[in-house]
């Protein structure tokens, strides 16, 4: 294993210590100050986003494990994402799995109560017999971990793309619930505290963060995998809530292992400890491998001296190992010591303090070849678009969670936009997670602003209004000007619309180098999360026959970044996030919702209108609608029916009236386009009917054959 | 009393006390090593992973002493429940006879089915015979079999059925012999049933607003 520092860091080291360091040492300066640890080519944009509100208690200053919001009544939540895209390429049921713990470890280190995860995951195409595999695992590994420490997955996004191939993304969210007098800090805040590791210590996850700041290399990395164990990742959580009381700073193990945690959990003061002390899984283990071990299920604690042995004790009960291994000091050094003698000795402030890069950024140019050819029949377009594997039923895979554990989850997987699930507080939360690649692809600026438009409207779909968000921005190589060009856009995308809707982004992660074998970057990959509260009342969609359809918002004939123009190889004008009309149209929907004037709502994003009419049909409706009827700036029946563009909802009411005339006094536009039938599997448009029997039976049965037959 | 026990790994614990409270029932959570039979005048085992469960579901839990003591009070007469994991430890520790196999898909399985009351002389189900509930299973391991099929017959106390109660293959979601959700001991104060009854106890985050889960929960007030 290599270290994986650049000419110039290492050159800065030397300056900065005046000495050479020890090897031990060059490997904690390794795990400290990799990209996945230190967002070396990332921070200074990430300044860039508005963290503030006044209903932020903790947003991302340097060091804290998760961010937290009031939510009102005395509590708080603390919101959080994370990606495990690396391990999950070479051990996915692994990385997956231990995806999961080390999400519900950072919001247990708030002392909050985890109650929802989210997974948002992209593999390439299914065709491929090894996305399969990886699916499968990945799936599996979610499930095998959230099931077994009783935290819902209560939503997500599954998608496909050949960008993916070698290079799956494997997102998950965690949601967790504390009194707002009771968030722990990750730092402590003055020395002398006594320094306490519940967990052994093992072999696997060596140089997790260094792997994770690089590129796969396809040889054999199975050694920088962590181990997920999720009973012990269980008792982890449930005493860490027992004695979150007693214990001054919580800090989870992650990327870096102690040498990190150890660092960030002193913010500046000293520590020393004693590598001895550590248990551990493996006898004899090099100490320095000791020191960056990722080995899971660990829990770094600092306490005051009169409580450890109480702390300890908890752990105890369930004959979990706990042990004190050093404690903060005055002087700012960390110091790793073997029997007594420094091992590491190292200034808080070197590591604390990488150095800092803006890499050369190059705008894409994009070469104007229109494609010609010639535009699709409608039933040609509808078959195509409507059986992509990103727009079939996911109950196959949330089906294998155990999404209901809790007995909060008010809105289930699959049944609307946005997830919901009932707070301690009596309140109700909509959370979503939303990203775009095909978009980014095309236009990153657009599309971070897109993805938070997105993100609100899902919310708006269910009730909610959008308070709190964190964002996980992947890419490929920052050093890559053309990458570095999508990765600042998307950052400025995301900014810009977060400030519009007045949404603190309160946490997030950047996860770099994801290509494929041949070097070839991902598409870019921004994704949101977004929380919001339902503040009046919660809309559980029913369709009925006979219901009017109601079109909100102005369709606009940008089919750029489609699933159409992707299917057809079409390049088109990419659609601009009009903010004010995903606002407009959202409140619309919300107050729409209280008045009880809608039975259904849904916006239109993948798949335009058509993907949206689909959702209806495929509760076992007919539909018909008149194309004219559609309010746009196309005469192109395909560009209307199938553009993506924002700011739109679809809505099932027997009230239309009373929509249109309250959509005229917001502002927004709105249409009657149709009606929902019994004709089951039909869909009329204009005079033309298509059966859509068959791809009905797709969408319920595609990822149920494709994982049998892989 | 009730005591609702929780092992490492339990999961559930929280969720049966929401709904035994909901359900007018006093309970309380009991870690399995501070459990002491006297105190209680019948015991639930919820739903999660016990000890992990990397062996086979429910074995460790099966060989602890905790579950000699309730083995202690079942023969009392007690009622003793186990749901889902619980089920899995009451079969691995010899209170109920057979065996929880993993389901046919190999995989967990999450979502709401009917069942079939077939009993109505245990502890939970009394009056209910032939009504078609509604409840939700979560388990990787819920195929019930046993290999005496006049033991399953006698002793089954719900079945996996169509909402209109009919019993087939297409209703089975585990591959279960029989159907089987659910059996009992012969005086039907032992009773262990794959389906969560606590998840379809509140109107709040019931599929459709239905309680059911109620209906079998409440018997348990007179036992307290």
């Amino acid at each position: 294993m290599g270290i994986n520092l650049l000419q110039v860091e290492m050159d800065e080291i030397r300056k900065r210590l005046n000495r050479e360091p020890d090897e031990a040492e060059w490997r904690v300066i390794d795990a400290v100050w990799s990209e996945h640890c230190s967002y070396k080519s990332s921070k200074i944009f990430l300044k860039s986003f508005s963290m503030e509100s006044p209903n932020v208690i903790m947003g991302i200053t340097d060091w804290q494990d998760a961010g937290a919001v009031d939510i009102g009544n005395g509590w708080a939540i603390v919101v959080k994402v994370e990606s495990h895209n690396h391990p999950s390429a070479v051990d996915p049921f692994n990385g997956a799995a231990t995806g999961v713990g080390g999400i519900i470890r950072d919001i247990i280190s708030k002392g909050a109560k985890p109650i929802a995860l989210l997974d948002m995951i992209r593999v390439g195409n299914l065709k491929i017999r090894k996305n399969v595999w990886l699916l499968k695992n990945i799936i599996a590994g979610i499930a095998a971990y959230g099931n077994s420490i009783g935290v819902p997955v209560v939503g997500g996004e599954l998608s496909f793309d050949d960008t993916y191939n070698d290079n799956p993304i494997v997102d998950v969210a965690a949601i967790g619930v504390v009194k707002k007098d009771r968030i722990k800090p990750s730092i402590v805040n003055r020395p002398g505290l006594k320094l306490v590791l519940a967990g052994l210590t093992g072999i696997d996850g060596l140089g997790g963060a260094s792997f994770a700041s690089r590129k796969l290399s396809g040889e054999n990395e199975i050694g920088a995998v962590q181990i997920a164990d999720p009973f012990a990742g269980k008792i982890i959580l449930d005493v860490t809530l027992d004695i979150a009381d007693k214990v001054e700073a919580i800090k989870d193990l992650g990327g870096g292992g102690l040498a990190v945690a150890v660092t960030e959990i002193a913010n500046g003061f000293g520590a020393i400890v004693d590598i001895e002390k550590i248990p551990l899984r493996v006898k004899d283990m090099d100490p320095s491998d000791i020191i960056i071990s990722e080995t899971q299920e660990r829990m770094l604690y600092a306490v005051d001296e009169k409580n450890v042995e109480e702390v300890c004790e908890a752990f105890k009960q369930y004959e979990y190992p706990c042990s004190v291994i050093g404690e903060i000091t005055k002087d700012p050094i960390i110091r790793f010591r073997y029997h007594n003698k420094d091992l590491v000795a190292l200034p808080s402030d070197l590591l604390l303090n990488p150095l800092r890069f803006i890499w050369p950024i190059r705008r894409i140019k994009k070469s104007n070849e229109k494609t010609t050819v010639q535009l699709p029949p409608l039933k040609d377009a509808i078959s195509v678009v409507l059986s992509h594997p990103d727009l079939v039923s996911k109950e196959w895979v949330y089906s294998q969670f155990d999404y209901e554990v809790n007995t909060s989850t008010v809105i289930k997987p699959g049944h609307a936009d946005s997830a919901v699930i009932a707070l301690p507080n009596g309140k109700l939360l909509a959370v979503k997670g939303d990203a775009n690649p095909d978009l980014c692809y095309e236009d990153a600026y657009e599309c971070g602003k897109g993805i938070v438009a997105e993100a609100y409207r899902n919310l708006a779909s269910v009730g909610a209004k959008g308070i709190v968000a964190v964002d996980h921005l992947q890419f490929g190589d920052p050093k890559k000007p053309e990458v570095y060009y999508t990765f600042v856009e998307a950052i400025r995308g995301i900014g810009e619309a977060t400030r519009f809707f007045n949404i603190p982004i309160v946490g997030g992660k950047v996860s770099f180098y994801n290509e494929n074998s041949r070097g070839n970057p991902i598409k870019p990959t921004p994704l949101i999360v977004m929380a919001g509260l339902i503040q009046g009342k919660l809309l559980k969609n029913n369709i009925e026959d006979g219901l009017d359809i109601v079109l909100l918002g102005y369709t606009h004939g940008e089919l750029g970044g489609s699933l159409f123009s992707k299917m057809f190889n079409i390049s088109a004008e990419v659609p601009k996030a009009r903010l004010q009309e995903d606002l407009l149209s959202s409140e619309l929907v919300i107050d729409a919702i209280n008045e009880e004037k809608i039975t259904f709502a849904k916006d239109v994003n993948r798949g335009g209108l058509i993907a949206t009419l689909f959702n209806v049909i495929v509760h076992g409706y007919g539909i018909e609608i008149d194309s004219k009827s559609i309010l746009s700036d196309s005469d192109n029946t395909l560009e209307t029916l199938f553009s993506e563009n924002g700011g739109r909802f679809i809505v099932l009411t027997n009230e239309p009236e009373w929509i249109i005339d309250r959509a005229k006094s917001r502002g927004v536009v709105a249409s009657i386009i149709g009606k929902v039938n019994r004709n089951s599997s039909l869909l009329k448009i204009d005079d033309t009917i298509y059966n859509l029997d068959n791809l009905v039976k797709n969408y319920f049965n595609f990822l149920e054959e494709v994982t049998n037959n892989g | 009393m009730i005591a609702i026990i929780k092992f490492p790994g339990t999961t559930c614990e929280t969720d049966v006390y929401k709904a035994l409270v909901e359900a007018g029932v006093p309970a309380i959570i009991v870690k399995y090593k501070d459990f002491d039979p006297d105190k209680y005048k019948g015991v639930i085992l919820p739903g999660g992973f016990s000890f992990g469960d990397y062996l086979r579901a429910g074995s460790i839990a099966a060989s602890t002493e905790t579950m000699k003591r309730v083995k202690e009070m079942a023969e009392e007469g007690k009622p003793v429940i186990g749901i889902c994991n619980g089920f899995q430890i009451l079969v691995e520790s010899g209170l109920l006879k057979g065996a929880l196999l993993p389901n046919l898909k190999l995989r967990f399985i999450s979502k709401w089915v009917y069942l079939k009351v077939i009993r109505a002389d245990t502890i939970l189900t009394k009056d209910l015979e032939n009504k078609v509930i509604k409840m939700p299973i979560a388990h990787a391991e819920g195929r019930y079999y046993v290999d005496d099929i006049e033991y399953a017959k006698t002793h089954m106390v719900l079945q996996y059925s169509d909402e209109n109660g009919n019993i087939n293959e297409n209703v089975n979601p585990n591959g279960s012999l029989l159907n089987i959700a659910s059996i009992a001991n012969d005086e039907g104060n032992v009773i262990g049933m794959m389906p969560h009854p606590e998840r379809a106890s509140f109107k709040l985050t019931s599929i459709d607003g239905s309680t059911d889960g109620l209906l079998l929960l409440r018997r348990l007030s007179k036992w307290v």
